[in-house]
């Protein structure tokens, strides 16, 4: 045992030595999961910028103003009022902005009942296409809400139902229709008129403290569950396990190009005419590998905690995560040392692996970001188990039945990955 | 004892040493000539473990050198630099201690002999990557050392140094063999072979050629002397076995203005082997 650690302590001794080693090991994580979360705060919220659009009130009535007024209040819009539109249109062209919005003229005269729509004029700019959607959805849900105050102000809903009714004989309709249209709105007009002194539309405490406030005209009620905590994971949370995973293939694949050095160098063999086996001197390789990975994910971890403010949810399973992902990247370290037999072919096959681990486990892209396909090819990368393994002991919540698949995966792809390097390694050195 | 009897390696369709054997004393300097590619450190891997014979074997002491605890007993410097440039010189004495199984005080008491062994005492705790070659060779011939071993096994210890360094791993050898250790050399500098070893074998195409000591093989394959008398009509060029005869021959005569005799060496030897100079 005294000489595997030996063995590690040199690897680890040379490791502070090497600069650039030192520095993609355990500053480039920090840098990537710092990077990552400060984007994923911005993106919820969290003290970021919105989507900057410009509105184009041309209407100017009580309602397009109040319509504008609702805008601006929304979060997840930076909101800059213009007047004209050809110079709106010109801005979000040249990328100054993300969208503008035309209120058009006869936007708050739209009637529900009758005539035109309410129509909005919206342009984004063309490289902002996963915004569109959220602006879009934004603009019709603020859209849908003017609606249903219509609706539910029955001084209002009265006058476009008597003003549809007045309307009615000019129009082109047949008198069948005409006779339809005119008994549906007179009804309407009747219920408008008795609704609300029956307490129909609710607002009086009283009576919905009763139960029988009746329906309030919502088509839809969502009920939001907290499924992690009641505030949701931070964003550091959620970018920290990707970053301690890159900081641990900098490690994997660091030791994998060291052992094709040390090959190539010639203190491999006169480690092997040491009266020691080749399994002692592979593990400790093996255990310098392992020691910097649980040291890379525990800078990170206490980064995370000491500074993010991040408490994992289960230390116990965080330690069980990060043995099981450890243990799994000094087997594929092993794996990787062994197909290459230059210090160049050992490190550009061991990063290609990675990337491509990475980017199928989602190290790279969300893994909700991925076609139906890749997120079942995303099983194969070590990456993914990882990643799941770390999230469910900071802020998924797991118990030790959800952590057992990835952990016993995780362990699974070391320890084949070290027998397999070990016999490949024997195979090469003979 | 070092024993290797008729070993064999093959890699793919070259045949790397062929039914080569040897038996080296203790406290011997043996040394093992040969060029480039010759198959001296295939045979150097075999003696210590590294590769096992596809046939015929080899014993140290009696012990089979893939047994760990006859390997504890060897000392190897690989041809190439087998230290770590970002250690110290001695943090690499130190390690390689320790890999050999010496407690903390051993380790620092036998790096400090050897650092002062290979004169390196005041760069002790310079890092090796600013050492020159020859320091660096000298480093890798400590380490070999460090756990004192009987047997040590010396790959072309002076590839690439200069004539100090060269001149300082002479005078370490020859220390070492004061220490009655048993030395197994491999050059294909035949001066080396001449200065150091007691014994040499002539190796070529992984074939044992010729073994005998120095005198025995230029005497057996050197073939004769060269006297070259100068004289003022010219250079007179005499081939003989009796070179002693014909010097004082042309000592006598009033017309030699001059003397040389050229002596055969280990390169002629070679020659005469194999037809192919040893830097060939």
């Amino acid at each position: 045992m005294r000489e595997i650690w030996a063995l590690a302590t040199k690897d680890l001794r040379l490791l502070v030595r090497d600069k650039g080693g030192l520095f993609f090991t355990f500053f480039f994580p920090i840098l990537y999961a710092v990077f990552f979360g400060t984007i994923f705060a911005s993106m919820s919220g969290g003290g970021g910028s919105g989507t900057k659009i410009i509105i184009v009130d041309e209407d100017r009535t009580e309602a397009s103003a109040s319509f504008v007024a609702s805008l601006e209040a929304e979060s997840q819009f930076i909101v800059t009022p213009m007047e004209d539109r050809v110079a709106a249109q010109e801005i979000v062209r040249k990328g100054g902005q993300t969208a503008f919005i035309v209120i058009p003229e006869g936007f708050g005269e739209a009637s529900i009942f009758q005539g035109e729509p309410m129509e909005l004029v919206l342009g984004v700019d063309p490289s902002k296409a996963a915004e569109a959607g959220l602006i879009q959805g934004l603009v019709t849900a603020k859209a849908y809400e003017r609606l249903q105050d219509l609706f539910l102000d029955p001084d209002i809903a009265r006058d476009m139902a008597q003003d549809s009714i007045a309307s009615l004989e000019e129009s082109d309709l047949n008198p069948a229709q005409k006779l339809i249209f005119k008994t549906f709105l007179s009804s309407l007009d009747t219920f408008l008129v008795q609704a609300p002194e029956a307490g129909v539309f609710g607002g009086d405490d009283e009576s919905e403290a009763e139960g029988d406030g009746g329906p309030a005209f919502n088509p839809v009620s969502i009920q939001s569950v907290e499924l992690v905590g009641d505030e949701g994971p931070s964003p550091y949370a959620i970018a920290f396990p990707q970053g301690i995973i890159w900081g641990i293939m900098g490690c994997a694949a660091g030791f994998g190009i060291s052992l094709v050095t040390e090959r190539n160098r010639g203190t491999l063999t006169r480690l092997r005419t040491a009266p020691m086996g080749r399994s002692r001197v592979l593990l400790g390789k093996g255990l310098a590998c392992f020691l910097t990975t649980v040291g890379v994910s525990t800078v990170l971890l206490v980064l995370l905690t000491a500074v993010f403010g991040v408490t994992p949810s289960s230390v116990p399973l965080l330690l069980v995560a990060v043995l099981s992902v450890a243990v799994c990247f000094v087997g594929i370290m092993m794996l990787l040392s062994t197909l290459g037999r230059t210090e160049a072919a050992a490190g550009g096959i061991g990063w290609a692996a990675m990337i491509v681990m990475a980017m199928l486990g989602g190290g790279m892209m969300p893994l909700a970001f991925m076609k139906g396909w890749m997120i079942t090819l995303s099983h194969l990368s070590p990456v993914k188990w990882s990643i799941l393994a770390m999230e469910g002991a900071i802020w998924r919540d797991f118990g030790p039945a959800d952590m057992l698949l990835p952990c016993v995966v995780l362990m699974t792809v070391g320890i084949a990955g070290f027998v397999l390097g070990s016999k490949m390694f024997d195979w090469t050195e003979h | 004892m070092i024993t290797l009897d008729t070993i064999s390696k093959r890699f793919g369709s070259i045949t790397a040493v062929d039914g080569l054997s040897l038996a080296i004393e203790p406290g011997e300097v043996f040394g093992l000539l040969g060029p480039n590619g010759a198959g001296k450190s295939t045979t150097i891997a075999m003696t210590v473990g590294l590769l096992s014979p596809d046939s015929g074997s080899v014993r140290i002491d009696g012990g089979d050198p893939a047994d760990a605890a006859v390997r504890a007993s060897l000392g190897v410097a690989p041809q190439s630099l087998a230290i770590y440039d970002e250690m110290t010189a001695r943090e690499n004495l130190v390690f390689f201690g320790s890999i050999y199984g010496l407690d903390g005080a051993t380790r620092t008491r036998r790096a400090d002999e050897l650092l002062e062994l290979v004169g390196l005492t005041d760069r002790a705790r310079d890092r090796v990557k600013g050492f020159s070659g020859g320091m660096k060779r000298r480093v890798n011939l400590a380490c070999a050392l460090v756990h004192d071993p009987r047997v040590v096994l010396l790959d072309e210890p002076t590839a690439g140094v200069d004539p100090q360094s060269r001149h300082a791993i002479f005078e370490i050898v020859r220390e070492l063999q004061d220490q009655g250790r048993t030395i197994v050399y491999t050059t294909h500098y035949m001066e080396e072979a001449q200065k150091l070893c007691s014994r040499v074998g002539v190796i070529d195409k992984g074939n044992l050629l010729a073994l005998d000591s120095v005198d025995g093989l230029i005497c057996a394959h050197g073939g004769e002397s060269v006297v070259r008398i100068e004289r003022a009509a010219g250079e007179e060029r005499v081939q003989t076995a009796e070179p002693l005869a014909v010097l004082q021959r042309a000592l006598a005569s009033e017309s030699t203005t001059g003397v040389r005799v050229d002596r055969p060496d280990l390169e002629t030897v070679f020659l005469n082997l194999t037809g192919r100079s040893l830097r060939d």
